[in-house]
């Protein structure tokens, strides 16, 4: 059931180009938008009951409300960090279509009155910094981007800033950290960014997908956003498919969309000879479900709460039975223990113990006590810290040892994998 | 003795003025600085850059660590980072890195004796549905498998 | 005026405290390592939990501000037991090093394992190995193992000595606290990171394993500087003192203390003093006790009229200038006195910190004091007198801190030619032992032995206790002078009464004096 809200022409040769972009109808919704008061533009997008797409799925209407309602000049950021393992529909999005988040942000940056703007790339994605960097360009030379915009009065620059290798970056007070030229640690929170962020003063951080998906709201208004998706997780959100799955890729499907479904018909299901064994539904942070779990879960917010997991990002990663838990769940430990900031002792010091654990267990080294232990830790590294990255490194040890545990005890006993055969070392070094 | 050069200095100048705030700087000049080096930071190029953007040494330093992007120590002409998170370890990603590291006859985090090759394990790189895949340098390489890799790599000088 | 219930116990705060800030004001107990009054708030070690009624999760007391109401409680189990998950993530990496910590005794992680209640590691796996005996600078060594990275020493470089040469490199648990290349940490005020770190990861060259904590008894008092006048802490024991740390004193210091300050105390020790007073006479030079070498030198003091000066430095109290100008002029008979002013021409520089030009703690109550008396002579008047031979005999009163005394050799050489010198003196200094004439040299207390008040630059008086004696032989200038003067001397009480005091430890001691009434009478010496 894949569906072309926002990747309707993406499979056109050149539609990151302006030319290719206004060819489809590119900016037409801008010099709409331009027309309206930033407050109708709002609450547009606050009856769209559009939530952010980067992972945490707050209503971005009512993000945006938290700004002060003053002529204070505030900054409109999008987080195109795109670090969450699992992920990589952001970078589709700016490969074939830069312009449609450039105009996502300008119509977003008249609705929340802000005049300047920065797209925060990854590092790593080095093409498409280039890329952005060409078609910010282009924008400005039609006027849609700088001063009096297309001679409504209102201004908005925009600039693309690339990262240099950071995973906590994503979290939006580490990209403004980033962006300020600190380390990307996060900050505490109150303040708030929408009262105090990029250089102390208002900010809103949206994902690539959030900003893009305001133009077609706009487009066609919030009521025909609503027809797609469900009543309380509206509208369409790109999943990127990928693990042990025939075909994957990255789908824009409505939400609410039963995964089993998206797994069988747009990833063409198993490999031959392979079963279902494990889905993350929304990036590794999100707790992992059981093949019978995934039978239950849809596509959207609430079902996978239901479920005790979450939508995140909409990166849906496949496990069959080919591979053994443990050692995944090895393999996201060591992840959270490389990217921790630092900065906060349970993050800094459980993300390290965890790994340590993990690694003991991997070698043939374990103790039945770990088993528990792994879950102790975790627990407590959950709620206690400046940001998520301590939850998103507790909870798939947590959903993990407790959906798995016979896979994890039988390491333990035997030394080695129960479904693999062998300890890790003989794996890999 | 490390220096910058002309066209180096002008374009961390020009980054200087690009952004609200010349600290937002440091991360873009770091790596015009590191493409003069070799493709490594050195503490002469720290300080270099300390001097040239009248930013303290320890700041900058603190930026310098604090990315993976930035390398602390030489690394080849060809820089292969392999993905070895879970959308690539599910898809054969640590077996390809360890194959790359036999037939390049090279340990992780070493480069090889002619300086051609450094090879790496690194987290995700946002290309999970095309895994297994690597970044050389500034490219992605992706939906590979032991034998597409080693044509690539043995490709490139 | 928000109004607040911690505890159980209500209590009124300045309108947007936080928690934390509420509690340290009222005198609340929580455990904490990164916050600190005088520094930013950082948030990091997340051991300040607190339960605010109404939310269901465990919040931290530093960065939560308190609203109209609102009901806070650090007691309950629930919040118990995060703090000992806080403490436990603390101590998984840390290095077991007590046995050779200087920090035992008075360890944050001591304190707070001993409070959460001594249990057993669960950690088993292998701690991560840091940088160990790292030199910093001049005067601090880094442990970073024992480090826990709360960042109050990289907030004190970059927002108190605003010197940045602190940074945290890396990531994770790989994070160390370190300088760069070139750049140590040696800016005035560094060893105060070293009071702040909340562990023995940053320690003191000067103090580093010279004693053990709890053999160490402490005294408030001020230093003597600067006119600054810090308010310091001194610890010591019957061995001397050991180590200076500030108080904190929201009009005069804050929380801070220069590290120039800090090493004074050296002077003070037994190794460094005056014991015995000594006469130089026809190039040999006696040794004898303070109070027989008095009564000599009573005999060509007292009465001597105009032929006599009083040299006068600004590091006494003021109640010692009080009776040394009377006796001075009532039985000296003398109004010769003069002020030996030695930072005249500094005393109005400031750092913008805590240092100041004038390196005498008490020149404003010198002063003073010669205002009152009516006594304006000049140093000129000085010189032109014992240029002339007028002047016979010239009494001084020396500086404490040698350190700072830049005039000192050019100030004995002028003196030297005075016929007969009186030079009292707390702390050696050769100078003093290559004088020519006819000198003696008088061994003094330091202002550590004695109570008293200085003012300082801003005209704020601060009265001070005896911290304790290391030189029982010494007079302080009142003594002396009444010596001089042909007096005998009595232990004076400051009062008929006894005073009561609340430390323990000196209600022990006076019920042992009183007891011991020989020892409270000393007769003549």
């Amino acid at each position: 059931m894949e569906t072309k809200l926002l990747t309707e022409h993406y499979h056109v040769e050149n539609f990151h180009t302006l030319t290719g972009y206004q060819a489809k109808g590119g900016y037409e919704v801008l010099k709409k938008a331009l027309k309206l008061q930033p407050q109708q533009i709002i609450d547009e997008v606050k009856a769209s009951g559009l939530r952010g797409r980067g992972g945490a799925g707050f209503p971005t209407g009512t993000k945006w409300g938290f700004l002060p309602k003053n002529n204070e000049p505030r900054y409109l950021l999008c987080n195109a960090d795109e670090g969450e393992p699992g992920t990589c529909k952001d970078r589709v999005m700016m490969e074939r279509a830069p312009h449609q988040l450039i105009e996502g942000m300008v119509i977003s940056g008249h609705a929340v009155g802000s005049k300047k703007g920065y797209i925060y790339v990854r590092g790593e994605y080095v093409h498409v910094i280039r890329i952005l960097e060409t078609a910010v360009k282009e924008a400005y030379a039609a006027g849609f981007l700088g001063k009096n915009i297309l001679g409504s009065g209102l201004d908005f620059d925009l600039d693309v800033y690339g990262g240099a290798g950071a995973y906590i970056v994503g979290e939006e007070t580490g990209l403004i950290s980033s962006l300020e030229g600190d380390k990307g640690q996060p900050k505490l929170k109150p303040p708030f960014p929408a009262v105090q962020g990029y250089l102390r003063k208002p900010t809103i951080v949206n994902n690539v997908e959030t900003l893009a998906a305001v133009v077609p709201i706009l487009k066609d208004g919030a009521a025909a956003y609503r027809k797609y998706g469900t009543e309380k997780s509206p509208g369409t959100k790109l999943f990127s498919l990928s693990g042990n799955i025939v075909r994957p890729g990255n789908y824009e499907v409505p939400l609410g969309y039963s995964l089993s479904d998206f797994i069988q018909k747009e990833g063409g299901g198993m490999r031959p000879g392979r079963k279902l064994k494990a889905v993350i539904p929304g990036g590794s942070s999100a707790p992992v479900l059981t093949a019978d779990e995934v039978a239950k879960a849809n596509l959207d917010y609430e079902s996978l709460a239901g479920l005790g997991s979450m939508l995140g990002s909409g990166a849906v990663i496949v496990i069959d039975d080919s591979q053994c838990m443990v050692d995944l769940l090895g393999v996201l430990m060591h992840f959270y223990h490389h990217e921790s900031c630092g900065q906060c002792t349970p993050c800094r010091e459980g993300t390290g113990w965890l790994d340590k654990i993990l690694h003991s267990i991997l070698e043939g080294k374990g103790r039945l006590q770990d088993i528990d232990l792994l879950l102790k830790v975790a627990d407590n590294m959950k709620g206690r810290t400046i940001c998520a990255l301590s939850d998103a490194a507790a909870l798939p040890v947590l959903s993990f040892v407790t959906k798995f545990r016979d896979e994890f005890e039988y390491f333990v006993r035997e030394g080695r994998s129960k479904v693999k055969g062998k300890a890790h070392a003989q794996m890999h070094h | 003795m490390f220096q910058l050069s002309a066209s180096a200095q002008e374009k961390i100048r020009s980054e200087m003025k690009r952004y609200e705030t010349k600290e937002s700087a440091i991360i873009p000049s770091l790596f015009v600085a590191q493409k003069e080096n070799n493709g490594w930071v050195s503490d002469e190029v720290l300080q270099a850059l300390a001097k040239l953007m009248e930013i303290p040494h320890s700041r900058i330093h603190e930026v310098f660590k604090f990315y993976t992007m930035f390398n602390q120590k030489p690394v080849g002409r060809n820089h292969v980072q392999v993905c070895t998170n879970i959308s690539c370890a599910v898809n054969g990603g640590r077996e390809l890195a360890d194959h790359v590291c036999k037939e390049l006859k090279v340990g992780y985090e070493e480069m090889t004796d002619d300086g051609r090759f450094s090879v790496s394990k690194v987290e995700c790189l946002g290309s999970c549905t095309t895994a297994p895949m690597m970044q050389v340098n500034e490219k992605y390489y992706e939906n590979l498998t032991p034998e597409s890799a080693m044509n690539i790599l043995r490709g490139l000088k | 005026m928000p109004k607040c219930t911690i505890n159980g116990q209500e209590i009124e705060v300045p309108a947007g405290s936080t928690i934390i800030e509420a509690m340290h004001g009222s005198g609340q107990h929580i455990a904490h390592y990164c916050w600190h009054p005088g520094l930013s708030v950082a948030g990091v070690c997340r051991l300040c939990m607190v339960e605010i009624e109404g939310n269901p999760r465990v919040q931290i007391a530093c960065n939560t501000a308190v609203t109209e109401g609102m009901k806070i409680n650090n007691t309950s189990a629930k919040v118990k037991e995060a703090a000992k998950w806080g403490l436990d993530f603390h101590l998984i990496n840390h290095p077991l090093d007590c046995p050779i910590c200087d920090q035992a005794g008075e360890c944050g992680l001591q304190d707070q394992y001993m409070e959460f209640g001594k249990y057993d590691p669960e950690m088993a796996e292998r701690k991560v190995k840091k940088h160990k005996v790292v030199d910093l600078g001049p005067t601090v060594v880094l442990d970073s193992e024992r480090c826990i990275l709360c960042s109050r020493c990289v907030r004190f470089t970059t927002e108190v000595s605003k010197t940045n040469e602190l940074g945290i490199f890396n990531r994770g648990d790989r994070s160390e606290i370190g300088v760069v290349e070139g750049k140590p940490l040696d800016n005035k005020y560094s060893v105060n990171t070293v009071d702040i770190c909340p562990v023995g990861a940053l320690t003191s060259k000067d103090f580093r394993f010279r004693q053990r904590v709890w053999y160490l008894k402490d005294a408030d008092t001020v230093c003597n500087g600067c006119s600054t006048g810090c308010n310091v802490k001194t610890y010591f024991n019957r061995e001397g003192l050991f180590r200076v740390k500030p108080v904190h004193n929201k009009d005069v210091n804050g929380y801070w203390m220069c590290d120039e300050g800090r090493n004074l105390y050296q002077y003070a020790n037994r190794e460094h003093r005056y014991v015995k007073a000594m006469h130089r006479e026809n190039g040999a030079w006696t040794e004898m006790t303070p109070g027989a070498a008095a009564k000599e030198i009573a005999k060509f003091v007292k009465g001597a009229g105009d032929k006599a000066a009083l040299v006068l430095t600004g590091q006494y109290t003021n109640e010692e200038y009080a009776r040394v100008l009377q006796l001075w002029s009532t039985e000296v008979k003398s109004k010769k006195v003069y002020h030996w002013n030695s930072h005249e021409k500094t005393a109005a520089d400031f750092d913008g910190l805590l240092i100041r030009g004038d390196k005498n703690p008490n020149t404003k109550g010198l002063q003073a004091a010669l205002q009152q008396h009516q006594l304006s002579g000049t140093w000129a008047e000085l010189e032109a007198g014992l240029q002339s031979g007028q002047i016979h005999t010239v009494v001084v009163a020396g500086p404490e801190n040698l350190q700072f005394a830049a005039d000192f050799e050019a100030k004995v050489a002028l003196i030297n030619k005075a016929k007969k010198v009186v030079w009292m003196q707390t702390a050696k200094h050769a100078a003093l032992e290559k004088m020519s004439t006819d000198v003696w040299i008088m061994p003094m207390k330091s202002y550590l032995e004695k109570d008293g008040t200085f003012v300082n630059y801003s005209g704020r008086a601060q009265n001070f206790k005896r911290v304790t004696t290391i030189v029982s032989e010494a007079l302080n200038l009142t003594e002396a002078m009444e010596l001089f003067a042909g007096n005998q001397l009595t232990i004076r009480p400051q009062s008929d009464v006894l005073v009561e005091s609340d430390r323990p430890a000196d209600r022990v001691r006076l019920e042992h004096r009183k007891k011991n009434e020989f020892v409270f009478r000393r007769g003549p010496l």
